[in-house]
């Protein structure tokens, strides 16, 4: 499969996905759109992939635990 | 009273009210008449707060007349944009047909801290529908009808703050309060030819404003130059047990600095890369002017998807901040058609793909400040263009129609830039500059930008239709 026919095939997974949950609201104009938006989805999904990282990398996130205070 | 106190800077009108020559109830009166005048021909205002505006005004002159002075924004009226909630019966309407009658019992922090300082809240102010963020593509994406640019009437004034932008620009308020997610604030006070300035994340409480997007949402004060915000960003800023996201750092606005200090801005390479002619030629020759004020030298960060970080994390986010208002249907009721579909898109976000772009914005935001930290400022151009024509396509980086590493960067790492004029391009329409610090460095970045606007007087001018 090429890169393009991966991507393709991504989009159209993701689409089927959509189209599920929300198909009945949407009309062929309105699906075309959601198609564009996902394949901005997938590129960017793609390029995050592509970068490696370090298995210590963790995600630039807070979370501390919880213990209320008396 | 007059209109001559229009565009007239903070201080100026601050030293004003504390001489006692200007009245803040003749100033209130003064912007309000004008708020319910010129408001509509901006499409600027959703509500003007007269009478909370008179009872502050009121409070405020008894006040200083007791000797009881608060401080440079003591009497001074603002505009708040509509995402923050008011007490008392005001709306708050995200710009959203939905939420248009909605109201809060409380008010958000950002007011609150206003108030304490003696700032006059007079009107709650336009934007776009959630703050742009479910795809808007086009001008018209408020039920206020889209924000119309002060300087030419067929422009668009920005997104998402785009009545923070137009009121202060055609004089309807000296300043106003916007948030930012990737643009909000920056974009309308390049659009408009104004001082903008996006805060680091966690400098601003954030209790009380439409949630957006939890890690990207900031709030600023849009005005007609840079001493101005570090003014309102003194009184906005600080620690608050509402929004945990907020540090604890006290703010305390440094409008003096040393004479004659000399900066070290940085550019990043290709950072003009699909700008507007106009626009390069205005960086080129802020680059000039900033050459007599210090050093410039060309930067580099590292080849990172920046704006699919920044861009993959504000999607999910906004999706589950929004979660029971798409799956509801309920952005059906939208204004721009694209906002009542686009969201639906989002499904398709991996959790895994989210949690990658936040792996990834640790390094972008490492990188960001090993980039920044031999310089005072990355400088750059404000925006990509001039302000767009209200019929056409707003292209962004958030969608992916626009190139925006610095707003990438600066967003995703939470970094503070503040915007100033720096000329005009195509249609009459304003040109910026954007100087972006370090984490924490807002006095830094604001005494670059006044050392560019003491030589420069792009500032000094106003839109000869207001």
């Amino acid at each position: 499969m090429s890169p393009a026919e991966a991507v393709r095939a991504e989009v159209d997974t993701l689409l089927a996905l959509v189209r599920e949950r929300y198909g009945g609201r949407l009309d062929a104009e309105q699906l075309a759109g959601v198609r564009t938006a996902i394949e901005g989805i997938v590129q960017a999904a793609r390029a995050l992939r592509a970068v490696r990282l370090a298995n210590a990398d963790e995600p630039a996130q807070p979370f501390a635990a919880y213990r209320a205070e008396p | 009273m007059t209109e001559d106190v229009v565009f007239t800077p903070l201080r100026q009108l601050a030293d004003g009210i504390r001489a006692r020559r200007l009245s803040p109830v003749a100033l209130a009166e003064t912007f309000l008449d004008r708020l319910e005048r010129l408001g509509p021909r901006y499409n600027a205002v959703v509500t003007v707060t007269r009478a909370r505006a008179l009872e502050q005004a009121r409070r405020a002159e008894a006040e200083i007349a007791a000797g009881r002075y608060r401080g440079p924004l003591h009497g001074i009226p603002y505009g708040a944009k509509d995402l923050l909630a008011t007490s008392g019966g005001i709306p708050t309407t995200w710009g959203a047909a939905p939420f248009k009658d909605r109201c809060f019992d409380f008010d958000a922090t950002a007011v609150l801290k206003l108030e304490d300082a003696g700032a006059v809240l007079c009107a709650k102010l336009a934007m776009v529908e959630l703050a742009g963020g479910m795809g808007y593509r086009q001008p018209n994406a408020a039920f206020t009808g889209p924000g119309v640019n002060p300087w030419n009437r067929e422009a668009w004034s920005g997104g998402s703050s785009s009545g923070s932008g137009s009121a202060v620009a055609a004089g309807l308020v000296p300043f106003a309060i916007g948030s930012e997610t990737w643009g909000s604030i920056l974009s309308p006070a390049g659009n408009c030819g104004l001082a903008g300035l996006r805060p680091t994340y966690g400098r601003v409480s954030r209790h009380g404003a439409m949630a957006l997007c939890w890690t990207l949402d900031k709030l600023g004060p849009l005005a007609l130059t840079a001493d101005d915000c570090g003014l309102v960003l003194e009184a906005i800023a600080g620690r608050d047990p509402a929004d945990p996201t907020t540090v604890d750092r006290p703010f305390r606005y440094d409008a003096g600095g040393p004479a004659g200090r000399r900066f070290r801005f940085g550019v990043l390479r290709g950072v003009t890369d699909g700008c507007e002619d106009a626009v390069r030629e205005s960086f080129a020759r802020s680059l000039d002017v900033l050459r007599g004020l210090g050093t410039v030298e060309e930067v580099a960060l590292p080849d990172l998807p920046y704006d699919d970080i920044t861009r993959t994390i504000l999607f999910a986010e906004a999706a589950s901040a929004f979660e029971d208002f798409i799956e509801s249907g309920g952005i059906a009721g939208l204004t721009a058609p694209e906002d009542r579909y686009t969201a639906y898109a989002r499904d398709a976000i991996l959790a895994k793909d989210y949690l990658k772009a936040l792996r990834l914005r640790g390094v972008m935001a490492r990188e960001a400040d090993r980039v920044l930290a031999p310089l005072d400022a990355l400088v750059a151009p404000g925006r990509s263009t001039v302000a767009p024509r209200l019929g056409g396509e707003v292209r962004s980086a958030i969608r992916g129609t626009a190139r925006d590493v610095m707003g990438a960067v600066g967003n995703g790492a939470g970094l503070p830039a503040v915007a100033v004029p720096n000329g005009f391009g195509e249609r009459g329409l304003p040109t910026s500059l954007q100087f972006m610090g370090r984490a924490w460095e807002e006095n830094t970045i604001l005494a670059a930008a006044r050392a560019y606007q003491s030589v420069t007087d792009w500032h000094r001018r106003h839109p000869a239709d207001a």
